[in-house]
């Protein structure tokens, strides 16, 4: 399968003089079309940084990275905005629906961002918001909704662009077990449907088990990579869960 | 290190309150402008001929300006009141890192005496210019000659007068933010950013109809004062009411409504609904609307009266001229009413006063107006009598035509009028010159042209020479130039206070919009970084935030334009009527101040909020 998104020896390093903090310490990483990957990893272990580098938020201080056979570090200003746009979606922890604009909206909104045809527009959302539940709550301002509806609907905005890649960041980290779990059988079944690419960062062992790859991440490094393969969930999650205890006591708060 | 942390944060302030400064400044210039008319142009000139309004004008000023510190005070309040709510959080941190709260409150009181200090002094240096403005607007508003009346002055009575107010303003302001810091919980600082904001869905359906009633308002009260025409409009309470009512009305109705309207107008073509960043600058626009259509009201209203202010003060001078050409027809007039008792021979009393009258005047006519004999004339409701000869001479004098009709006839009133300089206040008959000898004399009326040099040190000669003979005899003197001036002061008066007010309350409700914008502007950056995530570009989002505050500033200016528009079509006639326009110079200049106040806060507005938007 072609290949996604590829990391080479990414490093990412804050600070200036005596003072250097190495936030990513020479990472590579690589993603197929269709894949689920989670990336797991104590706090400070690097996970938002590499997040924000591979979202173009932030610039890392060295190595390269592909997304969709484009060399993300060498895009500038409106370029990046384009490729952002086109390319990518974006899921958050606290799901950053504009309070002001209804469900519908806010999922219309970036495909206007991308200039999609407006005639199109119409019967995008409404099919998106059909794979993940939430027809019947598009005429909703997100104060309106429950969270976990609030939670799919930004997963119905940043899907609905079919972008190469999907990054969420801690999707599940504000809502309750019932939704995360609706959420993420959504995701999956996405996933599995559209053929869409998602790279998922999580604390939790459990949201992480639904994925077929688990990165762990710990100071800047990657640690270790866990294959699902044909494991049931129950096993995989067990599996999670011995690395995250040999990991050590940095991964005290995962549980 | 208390003044190192206050002249920081004020050099912060210049630019991210920019308004706050704005409206300080404005405020100081404003104030100190209007306080500082006794010595400038137009009532220097008044002051200059002992002119009796100068008094009343200085007092009125003084009232009003009680009540524009008041308003001037409030808005400061209230700016403050919004400077310290988006600082909460760094306060906050202040009371955690250990300051004392009484500490906090002196940083808060360096910080606003360093900006009272500036704003001051800038204001201060702006109100000299525009006090110069003001001098050259009224002098050639009332084409007084302007030569040594034009001169840019600083007036430190005025200056005094602003400084002790503003003061106090700012005393006040350093008292209550105190109040405000030390009556705050510490959890309620830090968490200050977040807030609880209620959205309510408001269907659509119910905007449009709004809407609809709104226009029909408008055009009702349109049809009302374009029907009756100004003139009844204005005057007849039972028109006056309903219609300023219904304009009010329609006026609100139209603000609060018009975004719903266009919202669903836009919604029904996807081709713009979806185009750019329409949807969220409309739901923006909706989601604001309920705490901006009051504002928005008053500040169209504040503009139409501003507006109309420089309207009615198009025709002002035209209309000064045409009534002084009618109450005065002579340079000056003199009534001897002892006339029956002893007539005047002003030419000696003049040459033996030291006066050349030949020199000095270019016409002058002596008349004796008699007592009216019905028994003579035959004509019973009258008391005074004129020969036809003299009342030729004058109306001659004034460019019309010499007497024409049947001898003896009563004079209309108008005509009367035109005989002297003043009031006779006499029912006139004109009769033949012969039947004069039947009559006894009554008045002696005295009238006369100066020649064009130095009119007024003729006048004050003339009068010297003229007002002793009040001790025996009754004697009324009254000139062009007295009446002329009577009548600048009046104007002058409503003038000075229209602008005065009108001013005050275009500040206060530029800055409140502004205020309101800002603070909507900083509430929004965290939705321009979702966009901005989203992938929308800076310029993309620059435009919306400038649409956004361009919607709530020029809405008002639209509709304000509307209704003067259809304000100046009903008051054409009364203009027309009125005769030249020939002080459009000046009304523009001050149209043109309005315009710059308006703009320079819409353009601090939007700088603001684009940079925002940008940096979101």
């Amino acid at each position: 399968m072609a290949e996604i998104l590829t990391v080479t020896d990414l490093k990412k390093v804050y600070g200036k003089g005596g003072s250097l903090t190495r936030a990513l310490d020479g990472v590579s990483l690589s993603l197929e079309a269709g894949e689920f990957v989670g990336v797991m990893g104590p706090s400070g272990s690097g996970k938002t940084t590499l997040l924000n580098c591979v979202s173009t938020i932030d610039r890392p201080s060295a190595g390269s990275i592909v997304i969709d056979g484009r060399e993300l570090t060498k895009l500038k200003g409106r370029e990046l905005a384009k490729f952002r746009r086109e390319r990518l979606g974006f899921i958050f922890q606290d799901c950053n629906l504009l309070d002001t604009l209804t469900a519908y909206e806010n999922i219309a909104l970036s495909l206007s961002i991308i200039r999609a045809p407006a005639q199109k527009i119409d019967r995008r959302v409404r099919e998106m918001a059909g794979l993940l539940g939430i027809s019947d709550c598009l005429d909703k301002y997100p104060y309106q909704m429950s969270g976990g509806q609030q939670q799919r609907c930004a997963a119905a905005r940043a899907m609905v662009t079919r972008p190469a890649l999907v990054l969420a960041d801690e999707p599940t980290g504000a809502l309750d077990s019932k939704s995360s779990q609706l959420l993420l059988d959504r995701l999956d079944e996405l996933n599995r449907e559209l053929g869409a690419t998602i790279l998922m960062v999580t604390h939790d062992a459990f949201t992480a088990s639904c994925c077929r790859k688990v990165v762990f991440l710990r100071d800047g490094q990657i640690f270790l990579e866990l294959h699902r393969e044909n494991d049931s969930r129950k096993a995989f999650f067990k599996k999670i869960i011995q690395v995250v205890t040999a990991m050590g006591g940095g991964m005290a708060d995962v549980l | 290190m208390f003044s190192k942390l206050a002249l920081r944060n004020v050099r912060r302030s210049f630019r991210d309150y920019g308004v706050y400064l704005l409206t300080l400044t404005f405020g100081v210039c404003l104030f100190y402008t209007f306080n500082s008319i006794d010595g400038q142009g137009a009532m220097a000139y008044l002051s200059r001929n002992k002119n009796p309004m100068v008094e009343p004008i200085m007092m009125l000023v003084d009232i009003f300006s009680v009540f524009v510190a008041v308003v001037l005070a409030c808005l400061i309040l209230y700016a403050n009141r919004f400077l310290l709510r988006r600082r909460k959080r760094e306060l906050g941190t202040y009371l955690l890192l250990g300051l004392s709260q009484g500490q906090v409150s002196r940083l808060l009181f360096l910080e606003t005496g360093l900006i009272g200090i500036v704003s001051l002094a800038a204001g201060l240096a702006l109100g000299v210019a525009a006090s110069f403005g003001m001098s050259a607007l009224t002098l050639s508003m009332f084409e007084i000659n302007v030569s040594g009346m034009l001169a840019l002055t600083f007036s430190p009575k005025a200056a005094g007068k602003t400084a002790l107010y503003f003061g106090v303003i700012f005393l006040l302001v350093m008292a209550l933010s105190g109040v405000q810091v030390s009556k705050s919980k510490l959890i309620d600082l830090i968490h200050g950013e977040r807030k609880n904001e209620v959205l309510k869905p408001r269907p659509l359906g119910v905007a449009v109809f709004q809407f609809v009633l709104g226009v029909i308002c408008l055009l009702a009260a349109y049809a009302i004062l374009l029907i009756f025409g100004m003139a009844l409009a204005v005057a007849i309470p039972f028109l006056c009411f309903p219609m300023l009512g219904l304009g009010t009305l329609g006026t609100l109705l139209i603000f609060r409504s018009l975004s719903g309207f266009v919202m669903k107008f836009v919604q029904s073509r996807p081709g713009l609904y979806f185009r750019d960043l329409h949807v969220f600058t409309l739901r923006q626009w909706i989601s604001k609307v309920h705490t901006t259509y009051l504002a928005q009201t008053v500040v169209c209203i504040l503009l139409l009266l501003a507006i109309g202010i420089t309207a009615s003060s198009l025709g002002l001078n035209s209309t000064l001229s045409a009534m002084t050409d009618g109450e005065a027809p002579f340079d000056i007039t003199v009534q001897n009413q002892s006339g029956d008792t002893e007539l005047i021979d002003f030419d000696a009393l003049f040459r033996a006063g030291g006066f050349d009258p030949e020199e000095k005047l270019a016409w002058s006519y002596d008349t004796v107006f008699y007592y009216n004999e019905k028994e003579v004339t035959g004509i019973e409701d009258a008391s005074g009598a004129i020969r036809v000869s003299d009342y030729d001479a004058l109306m001659v004098r004034q460019g019309q035509s010499a007497y024409a009709g049947p001898l003896p006839a009563l004079l209309e009133w108008q005509e009367e009028d035109k005989l002297a300089t003043g009031n006779l206040g006499l029912a006139c008959v004109v009769i033949p010159d012969d039947m004069a000898g039947q009559l006894e004399p009554r008045r002696q009326v005295w009238s006369a042209d100066y020649s064009p040099e130095d009119k007024e040190g003729t006048e004050r000669q003339l009068l010297e020479l003229v007002l002793p003979l009040r001790e025996r005899l009754s004697v009324r003197p009254e000139t062009r130039l007295s009446i002329y001036a009577d009548m600048v002061g009046n104007k002058i008066l409503a003038l000075f206070l229209g602008l005065y007010l009108g001013f005050t309350f275009l500040l206060a409700a530029a800055a409140v919009l502004a205020l309101q914008q800002l603070s909507q502007g900083a509430d929004n950056t965290g939705r321009y970084a979702v966009l901005r995530r989203l992938g929308a570009e800076e310029k993309q989002m620059k435009r919306s935030a400038v649409q956004q505050v361009a919607l709530a500033f020029l809405l008002p200016l639209a509709l304000a334009l509307v209704h003067s528009a259809v304000g100046m079509k009903a008051a054409n006639d009364i203009i027309a009527t009125a005769g030249r326009i020939d002080s459009a110079a000046s009304s523009l200049v001050t149209a043109g101040v309005l315009l710059a106040v308006y703009g320079g806060y819409f353009l601090a507005t939007a700088l603001a909020c684009g940079r925002m938007a940008k940096n979101a």
